[in-house]
């Protein structure tokens, strides 16, 4: 094994917790490989890394929408990464009784068969080293949903299912996986939603169920490198014990 | 082709964690050497990064060996012809044997492995660029 700096791959590095995260992935050394879908996810990448003492990172633009932004992978996959955390993920609201069917369609097609063949070249370059741990940000809305979220559940859930049998099928060859749920955090759409809807955040707040960007990178950083290989396939919840009430 | 089958018996070596030297171009790869699915697609992966070939999982592993037979008794037709044509690195003889050994289990051994690479593999000069 190769004494080299880990290199991982920052699936849709551009939301709130993977830049938040950008400053922990240096102070562990890790060669970070960051991807974005618009020119806007790009520039605050970048902006980021300006904030990080003039920190190098490699940057790739993938658009699950877009299967053949699969190809800019290739020369990255060259080296395999041994890490990756998965953040991509569009959104679709909707009552699932009044949808869009050419929206389903589409948003399933790049949040689920897009993000299958993605894993599928990430998993075959990891298996040449024999080494490889994935974490998956996914949310607590995938068990518990509110109305409208139908689609985003179901593309969650989806997505665990395909990276708990990555880390099944795959951990007799040292590749390993993790999710993680998080629930209200308040950062992007989650902070986005509590700005809207104050006195449901309030109550949150009362009772603990608003989860620190800082909690879930920390979370993050535990599975992705102290995690694996007992940590495998396993759902990491962070709600304040939302999930549990009836 | 004894380079070939060589790299591919220390590849098996590492994948399956077996004596190269108890590997033989005989050997079953799933029903002697004991490699399961995620070995073949380990196999595959190691095969293109040493060779650097595009495998075609299917062919390489004889994965529609069967469909390919049950269509070539179709109408009374040629079982061996069907296979030839579906793979197309096979050779007569082997094809032959293969449809005698169906009955104990999977067919593909280790020297089916070496002649797809062969196959695969262009001469040496005749790189383009």
């Amino acid at each position: 094994m190769t004494d080299d700096p880990p290199k991982i791959l920052i699936l849709g590095a551009s939301c709130r917790l993977a830049l938040d995260l950008i400053p922990q992935l240096f102070e562990h050394e890790f060669r970070p490989i960051f991807t974005f879908r618009t020119p806007k996810g790009e520039e605050r990448i970048l902006a980021k890394l300006a904030q990080c003492s003039g920190k190098k990172a490699e940057l790739i633009k993938l658009d699950l929408h877009d299967p053949a932004t699969l190809a800019n992978l290739g020369a990255v996959l060259k080296e395999p990464p041994t890490h990756l955390a998965d953040f991509a993920q569009g959104d679709y609201e909707s009552l699932v009784a009044g949808a869009d069917e050419d929206t389903v369609l589409e948003y399933f097609n790049a949040n689920i068969s897009c993000r299958a063949a993605l894993l599928k070249r990430v998993a075959r370059a990891m298996l040449t080293r024999r080494r490889g741990r994935l974490v998956f940000i996914s949310s607590a809305a995938a068990a518990k949903p509110s109305p409208g979220q139908g689609f985003y559940a179901a593309a969650k859930l989806a997505c665990e299912a395909l990276y708990r049998n990555l880390g099944l099928e795959m951990a007799a060859k040292g590749i390993t996986t993790a999710i993680v749920r998080p629930g209200y955090v308040d950062v992007g759409r989650g902070r986005r939603f509590l700005e809207k809807e104050k006195q449901t955040a309030k109550k949150l707040r009362q009772v603990g169920r608003i989860i620190e960007a800082g909690n879930v990178t920390a979370a993050l950083l535990f599975l992705l490198l102290q995690g694996g290989p007992g940590v495998n396939g396993t759902i990491l919840t962070l709600d304040g014990g939302m999930g549990l009430e009836k | 082709m004894q380079e070939i089958y060589a790299s591919i018996v220390e590849i098996l070596g590492e994948i399956l964690d077996l004596d190269p030297t108890a590997i033989r171009p005989e050997s079953y790869v799933m029903r002697d050497l004991g490699a399961e699915s995620i070995d073949l697609m380990e196999l595959a992966v190691s095969i293109n990064e040493r060779f650097a070939i595009e495998v075609d999982e299917e062919a390489i592993f004889l994965k529609s060996l069967r469909p390919a037979i049950e269509t070539g008794r179709c109408g009374g037709g040629d079982p061996a012809a069907a296979v030839a044509e579906k793979y197309v690195f096979l050779e007569s003889p082997r094809i032959d044997a293969m449809l005698a050994d169906l009955t104990e289990g999977p067919v593909l051994q280790v020297q089916d492995l070496v002649r797809y690479v062969r196959y695969h593999t262009p001469p040496e000069g005749s790189h383009a660029g």
